[in-house]
């Protein structure tokens, strides 16, 4: 068995001396570096360590690449299919001259795929507290403080009310995305640390929040967002009119309403999406997404809007409902079209109705999926105006005392891995507010070494995209046949030869440079550079440099980081081997005792 | 029979491969049977930011100059490359790296400066070095692949090229090169393939004694070795270095040394010496260092010493342009020195005269005993031919030297006023045939004598000496025997090339026009000179330097003032100027 | 003040017609034309003659380059747009240059459109867009006799046209969705069957094609909802989509093609975008619009150049040649001319 070495990961650094170099920064400026040239993990609001998984893919390592995503966001399998992805936005290989981003979210997935099927996870825990924590939900947050908090060790219960586990995993994104056993195998993975696991029972009505807080040291409110939000437009509760949510809830739960054979579909997110192929699949023939921007500024991936359309979905943009018309069942859609306004400054485009311009859609059935918000809970502490609790996004607190909340519930809609970052981040301070005590902490580890074995010529290996089932038609026979087939292991090979390995650093050493810029000729890119001056920032990280065609001013030939591509042509022509190479990644350690 | 006349340039950043890229289009499109002449230019620095160009111009019949309009260009630097765009024809071809390192400014994009007209092939040279070969070094040969497929010359031309080039580094490097240059010929037949332009197609290859490849400096110094070189005497100097490398190499498996001295004063000290002794010697130079020998070489004519001295000719005066032609040696060849100092020069025109008159020098110098010296420049030396390989005849070989009779044993004179002026030459140690030679003036026995009458008749003796050498000097060659022409164009080193096209193309044009080369300089025929002028209402006289060195020299010969055209760009006259400068002349109708 | 820069994006019909009244309303302007293709700009609805053999390629082309020279207007032929940063107000082209631009038409005109679910099988169809394509069709056409259509295009009506007269069987698969820029209606259908058929052409009964399988150089085997046949060539035929795919993301508004408003202005100050690749407000049926074809193209450049100068002509458009395909509202002046 391959496992992620505790030294590496977890433990603090006594043994390190063994190998090569390894040091540990808390320094403001390594973050700094951190965040600016090591895109994918900074992105990740886990911090998964990208480069060092995919490497491990390299290595043909699949459980140490799972167990590297695994320590951080506990669903590798699951993210390997459906995350949002924001690496892969940030990844260098996908700068433009560079070509297309490194699909490190497939990658993930074929850790999942190609892992050992028996193969055992390591989980450091921490000698029990003797507290009990009570968390409600048990979506990804939930989970992933249960997770946490059990290994930190706390005696942990989970409430779920519906009657499977896994919140949005299981009940809002369909089959032929998620399957059910991919689910089930990582929350048993989490369950299995010793949680209890309650389902069937929703907190605030077949149990009152102060008779769980009485119970526990701890309660955790991690129910998400399962209110719909609705169009507020006449009409929206006619026959035929469906939620999005509800829709692929029931979906989920076996059920198989008739929605006609043509239906649009209103809304622009993943769940609009989900609920415009699960109508393919509950016998729809003819289905368009109606959104009211435009198609490019569309959140969801770009893999998802290709599926849905190879799958006949047609996506009519700028359309604006006005209301949903019928005697008893829906009938048509009335829409205004939309004029584009400014790019507001929440990110989102303003629009205008062209007035006059209203035109109607003939329909069998309209799907409603324009959003969700979370639920009223029956739990005390502050509420806001709609009478949901509210909390402290940094702290996790209620106005309650012992009472938190994390996930979706307390920030609003968000992905899978924001509210799995949420849950970790709400278990850590659940656990210093029990014990006074801190038991991980990121740092830069920093590791020397030897030159990368990449070849230059694989930055031209094209991405290896996800094979589908094709023809589509054998994908809409039975709606829990997954679409996408995961990448083959010579697939995933090759893929894991396109990272850039961000984690290593290159620096050249000025004393031994003899500036014969033979680096710079053999360069990618403009990533050596001639220098006069480098600017630091406030915490002493490089931000950016003076540079000069001047011979007379160069003071430093300096390989820019951010531009960098890891080639290593430069290490290979130097004729004085003053270009070194460190390994340096972000890594969460376990602090020994628990340090104050 | 196409006729095929192009131009081709390479141009990159010092360091980007570019010369050593024009190198193998020259060696390629020899081997494919063209004529081929190629010239580099680079940078003073040895590693500098500075601009290389190689030109290769590729015809199917003779060539004996660069033209001025590019057909292809090779840009292996864009920036740099800007430059070049003037000199593309209309419908000139452009291949550059279509994904270089950085972002460039519309100000510093080769693209944004070329004429509607200018067929564009952008390739990504490095990319496909790196993916063929794993290294962007190769980018250069990718590059060539791509001007190789998209001009249709056969690839295993470049190929074998590749191979001789590189297989002494070994099988890798040479898989290296070869696979990038493979994948710059497989991008752009795929890429370009409805954008392919045989520009070389419908040659039928000439069969017959294979040609080489050699360059000025290269003919110099195989003439050396061929002429019985024993010593080589010198101190580096751009242009006229490469001589010395070649020779260290060539010389010493023939028994003979090169040294290398402290400075050129030493070098022509020791080459006298070396002839004084016997022993075949000779120095390369340029301007600088010609200038501090001019006293010794003084010496060599006053002792009546031989000695063969290269004079490679640069942009002056002083260290002037270092790395640039120029023609502005000719004057202090001819009368550079202290006193009365006649001496033979001779200036070769084209890549095998400079083999040829090297081994004639020797001739010259041991016959006359006195120093020869050959003038060459910056683009004749560094430029690139491909020739027939040169040898000599027995006859080129054989050595004139005067020995004295055995009846003047114990009464030699070593400067014996002959009525050629030649006296016999004993070498030193020759019983009976002991002689003093000194820089002092001397009687006809070597010894020091200042009476007038001496100087006078010694100085008359060493002159005959000097003109009567012209009875084995090359004669100046008139090129059309057209009994009267209105202008005649007299050309000398590496110029002629330019006058003698563009004197053809003016005939083409209808114009009555003649051109003439001399290259013997000092002394000239001054009767063969006068006939041709003669026959020519004006007389035109084109010369890379200000001052007009050749017309001072030999204008007088016509009976009126000739014109002149005097061009101190650095670079070689392209024929065009010249033919324009004909045009403006015979339309000016300058009486 | 410095002469103005003026940038075009696009070398057909519009970009052409803009660069000229540029330079003829703004003598001391520096006009430059970027062009995908390495040829100056064509009549493409000359291609299907050209594939017939009866115009030759050397007598498509609208003005020679000495125009160009003497307009002084640079015509950067070869050199594609990668992306414009509107911020900046930088192209930036694909060899990684950068050029500043005071005034920005963009004019790309369109490019085939491939349903996403042929789109596995897009190396296996010829589309006819540009004169390459037409040479593609002209070798392909050289080792074999049978081509099937798919989809129903105006072009592809002019190709099948050129394809009897060289005496090629012609299979068609009409693809109601696709026929582009008409409404296709029973009616509609029937008659361009009909008309299809008087002309010999075979139309198949099929509705989708399941999957194309090149054999070899000069076979197809293509599987459809009902039938199974062999042919040398297929061609996909379903009209055209504004050619912005590069501009995602630019901040410019895009929904199939640039949208527009009346006056051909986009969201950006002094940025313009005309021909084929636009989508133009159009206040009379309270929607966008695109506009396709030769002499629609020219308008709008001409307008959008005037635009830039300062006037404020906005596009007549006459109603009843206005269609809805795809849910975009088209114009087109193709057909009359056809």
């Amino acid at each position: 068995m391959d496992h992620v070495n505790p030294n590496d990961v977890w433990a603090p650094g006594a043994n390190d001396r063994r190998g090569p170099l390894v040091t540990y920064s808390r320094d403001a400026a390594d973050f700094d570096y951190m965040r600016i040239n090591v895109p994918c993990q900074s992105a990740c609001p886990a911090l998964t360590n990208v480069p060092a998984y995919i490497r491990s893919i390299y290595e043909k390592r699949y459980g140490h690449s799972y167990e590297l995503n695994r320590i951080v966001n506990l669903f590798p399998g699951t993210l390997g299919r459906i995350c949002s992805r924001p690496c892969e936005d940030r990844c260098r290989h996908g700068e433009p001259e560079l070509g297309e981003p490194v699909n490190i979210c497939h990658i993930k997935r074929a850790a999942y795929d190609l892992k050992e099927p028996g193969h055992p996870f390591m989980a450091p825990m921490f000698s029990s507290h003797h507290k009990r924590v009570c968390i409600v939900g048990s979506g990804p947050s939930g989970l992933a403080a249960a997770h946490d908090l059990s290994t930190i060790g706390f005696d942990v219960t989970i409430l779920e009310a519906l009657d499977e586990p896994g919140g949005m995993l299981r009940y809002g994104i369909p089959e032929f995305r998620l399957p059910h056993k991919v689910l089930k195998y990582e929350i048993d993975s989490i369950v299995r640390m010793g949680i209890t696991l309650k389902t069937g029972i929703r907190a605030g009505t077949d149990i009152s929040f102060r008779e769980i807080m009485s119970d526990y040291d701890a309660t955790l409110i991690a129910t998400g967002c399962y209110v719909s939000r609705a169009l507020n437009v006449p009409g929206e509760n006619l026959d035929g009119v469906f939620s999005g949510l509800e829709l692929v809830m029931d979906i989920a739960s076996n059920k198989s309403p008739n929605l006609g054979k043509k239906v649009a579909v209103i809304g622009a997110g993943f769940t609009a999406f989900d609920c415009a192929r699960s109508a393919l699949r509950l016998g729809a023939e003819d289905v368009t997404i109606f959104i009211r921007g435009l198609e490019e500024e569309l959140r969801v991936t770009k893999e998802e809007i290709h599926d849905a359309k190879k799958e006949g979905i047609k996506i009519k943009a700028l359309s604006l409902t006005q209301g949903i018309v019928g005697s008893n069942r829906a009938e048509g859609i009335e829409f205004v079209r939309a004029r584009t306004g400014e790019i507001g400054s929440n990110g989102r485009r303003k629009l205008y109705p062209i007035e006059g311009s209203n035109f109607l859609v003939e329909v069998d059935s309209v799907i409603v999926a324009v959003g969700q918000s979370a639920q009223p809970i029956a739990a005390p502490g502050d509420k806001n105006d709609s009478g949901i609790l509210i909390g402290n996004s940094d702290t996790f607190q209620s106005s309650e005392p012992g009472l938190y909340l994390t996930g979706d519930f307390l920030t609003g809609p968000s992905t899978v891995i924001e509210s799995i970052a949420s849950g970790r981040k709400a278990a850590e301070r659940i656990a210093h507010d029990l014990t006074g005590k801190r038991f991980r902490e990121w740092v830069v580890r920093m590791e020397e070494a030897a030159i990368t074995d990449r070849h230059r010529s694989w930055d031209f290996i094209p991405r290896q995209e996800m094979p589908t089932v094709t023809p589509v038609s054998s994908r809409l026979v039975d709606r829990r046949v997954e679409v996408e087939l995961g990448l083959s292991s010579e697939a995933a090979f090759e893929e894991s030869k396109r990272c850039y390995l961000c984690n290593l650093h290159y620096e050249i050493d000025v004393n031994k440079c003899i500036f014969c810029r033979y680096c710079i000729d053999n360069a990618p890119r403009d990533c050596i550079k001639l220098v006069e001056k480098i600017n630091l920032n406030e915490n002493g990280a490089i931000d950016g440099f003076i540079e000069t065609t001047n011979w007379q001013k160069v003071n430093a030939v300096v390989i820019d980081n951010s531009r960098c591509i890891r080639c290593g042509e430069c290490v290979r022509v130097c004729p004085v081997d003053c270009i070194s190479v460190t390994k340096v990644e972000l890594v969460e350690k376990n602090l020994l005792a628990g340090r104050q | 029979m196409a006729k095929v006349d192009i131009t081709v340039e390479v141009c990159g950043m010092a360091g980007d491969g570019t010369i050593a890229a024009g190198g193998m289009i020259n060696e390629a499109m020899s081997l494919g049977g063209y004529y081929v002449l190629g010239f580099d230019s680079y940078p003073a620095e040895i590693r500098g930011f500075g601009r290389c160009v190689t030109h290769s111009r590729i015809g199917s019949e003779e060539i004996s100059a660069l033209q001025d309009k590019t057909h292809v260009l090779i840009s292996l630097n864009d920036v740099q490359s800007r430059s070049r765009a003037p000199f593309l024809q209309e419908n000139g071809m452009v291949f550059f790296d279509s994904n270089p390192a950085s972002y460039v400014t519309e100000e510093e994009s080769l693209a944004a400066v070329l004429k509607t007209g200018v067929k564009l092939y952008g390739m990504p040279f490095s990319d496909l070095a790196t993916q063929a070969a794993g290294s962007p070094r190769g980018r250069n040969l990718s590059a060539l692949g791509g001007f190789a497929a998209v001009c249709g010359i056969d690839p295993d031309l470049f190929r074998q090229v590749i191979s001789n080039k590189f297989e002494s580094k070994g099988p890798r490097v040479l898989d290296m090169n070869l696979k990038s240059f493979d994948a710059g010929h497989e991008y752009a037949l795929e890429n370009f393939s409805h954008r392919l332009v045989g520009l070389f197609k419908g040659l039928e290859v000439e069969k017959g004694e294979k040609k080489v490849m050699l360059s000025g400096n290269s003919a110099i110094g195989k003439g050396a070795v061929d002429a019985g070189l024993k010593l080589y005497f010198g101190y580096p100097i751009t242009p006229a270095t490469p001589i010395m490398e070649y020779l260290a190499k060539a010389l010493p498996p023939r028994g003979g040394q090169v040294v290398q001295m402290e400075d050129e004063i030493a070098s022509i000290g020791a080459v006298l010496g070396a002839s004084y002794a016997g022993a075949r010697s000779m120095t390369a130079t340029s301007g600088p260092g010609f200038a501090l020998m001019t006293e010794l070489i003084t010496h060599g004519v006053m002792a009546e010493i031989p000695a063969v001295i290269l004079d490679a000719q640069r942009g002056g005066p002083s260290t002037g342009l270092p790395t640039k032609t120029e023609q502005s040696d000719l004057q202090a060849a001819v009368f550079g020195g202290p006193g009365d100092s006649a001496r033979i020069v001779i200036a070769p025109t084209n890549v095998s005269e400079c083999y040829k008159f090297t081994v004639k020098s020797f001739q010259l110098a041991e016959r006359y005993q006195t120093p020869v010296i050959v003038l060459t420049d910056f683009f004749l030396d560094n430029r690139v031919e491909n020739v027939h390989p040169p040898h000599s005849t027995e006859q080129e070989l054989q050595r004139l030297s005067v020995t004295p009779d055995s009846s003047k044993q114990g009464d030699y004179k070593r400067y014996e006023d002959t009525p050629d002026g030649i006296s016999p030459r004993a070498l030193p140690g020759m019983k009976g045939f002991n002689f003093v030679a000194t820089g002092l003036e001397h009687s006809q026995y070597g010894a020091p004598d200042y009476s007038p009458e001496n100087h006078q008749k010694m100085s008359a003796k060493r002159h005959r000496k000097i003109e009567s050498a012209l009875r084995d000097l090359f004669k100046p060659e008139e090129f059309f025997d057209d009994s009267e022409v209105d202008l005649g164009v007299i050309g000398w080193g590496s110029t002629f090339g330019s006058v003698l096209e563009a004197t053809q193309e003016a005939r083409r044009k209808g114009l009555k026009v003649s051109a003439l080369k001399i290259t013997s300089i000092y002394p000239y025929h001054a009767r063969e000179i006068r006939a041709f002028m003669n026959k020519c209402k004006m007389i035109l006289i084109p010369e890379l330097n200000f001052e007009g060195h050749l017309a001072n020299l030999i204008g007088h010969l016509h009976n009126s003032d000739v014109f002149r055209l005097n061009l101190v760009t650095g670079s070689p006259i392209p024929p065009s100027v010249i033919v324009s400068e004909i045009e403006r002349l015979i339309s000016g109708g300058v009486k | 003040m410095s002469a103005e820069r003026f940038v075009i994006i696009g070398n057909g019909p519009a970009g052409n017609e803009a660069a000229e009244i540029l330079r003829e309303k703004s003598p001391r302007s520096r006009v430059t034309i970027f062009g995908k293709e390495s040829i100056r700009s064509y009549k493409p609805h000359l291609l299907p003659d050209v594939i017939a053999g009866k115009v030759d390629q050397e007598n498509i082309f609208m003005k020679p380059d000495s125009y160009f020279r003497e307009k002084d207007i640079q015509l950067r032929l070869g050199q594609r747009v990668k992306h414009v940063d509107f911020n900046k107000r930088q192209v930036l082209l694909e060899h990684r240059e950068v050029v500043s631009f005071d005034g920005l038409i963009i004019a790309t005109g369109g490019k085939p459109r491939i349903p996403e679910p042929l789109e596995v099988f897009e190396d296996v169809m010829l589309t006819l867009k540009t004169a390459f394509d037409a040479q593609l069709w002209v070798d392909r056409l050289s080792k074999t006799d049978s081509v099937l259509i798919i989809g129903g295009d105006l072009t592809s009506l002019s190709l099948t046209r050129a394809l009897i007269n060289l005496g090629k069987k012609v299979f068609f698969i009409v693809n109601a969705e696709s026929f582009w820029p008409l409404p296709f209606n029973e009616r509609l259908s029937t008659e361009i069957q009909a008309r299809l058929c008087e002309k010999g052409v075979e139309v198949l009964n099929s509705r989708t094609v399941r999957r194309l399988t090149q054999l070899s150089d000069t076979s197809v085997e293509v599987e459809t909802d009902c039938e199974k046949i062999r042919v040398g060539v297929v061609g996909a035929f379903f009209g055209l989509v504004p050619d912005v795919k590069f501009l995602v993301r630019s901040g410019l508004d895009i929904d199939r093609g640039i949208l527009v408003d009346e006056n051909l202005q986009t969201r950006f100050a002094n940025v313009y975008a005309a021909g084929d690749c636009a989508q133009v407000y159009n206040p009379v049926i309270k929607d966008y619009w695109v506009s396709i074809g030769y002499e629609n193209a020219r308008t709008l450049g001409r307008i959008a150049a005037l635009n830039m100068l300062g006037e404020m002509l906005s596009v007549k458009s006459s109603p009843e040649s206005i269609f809805s395909l795809n849910g975009v509202k088209v114009n087109t002046s193709w057909w009359m001319e056809f």
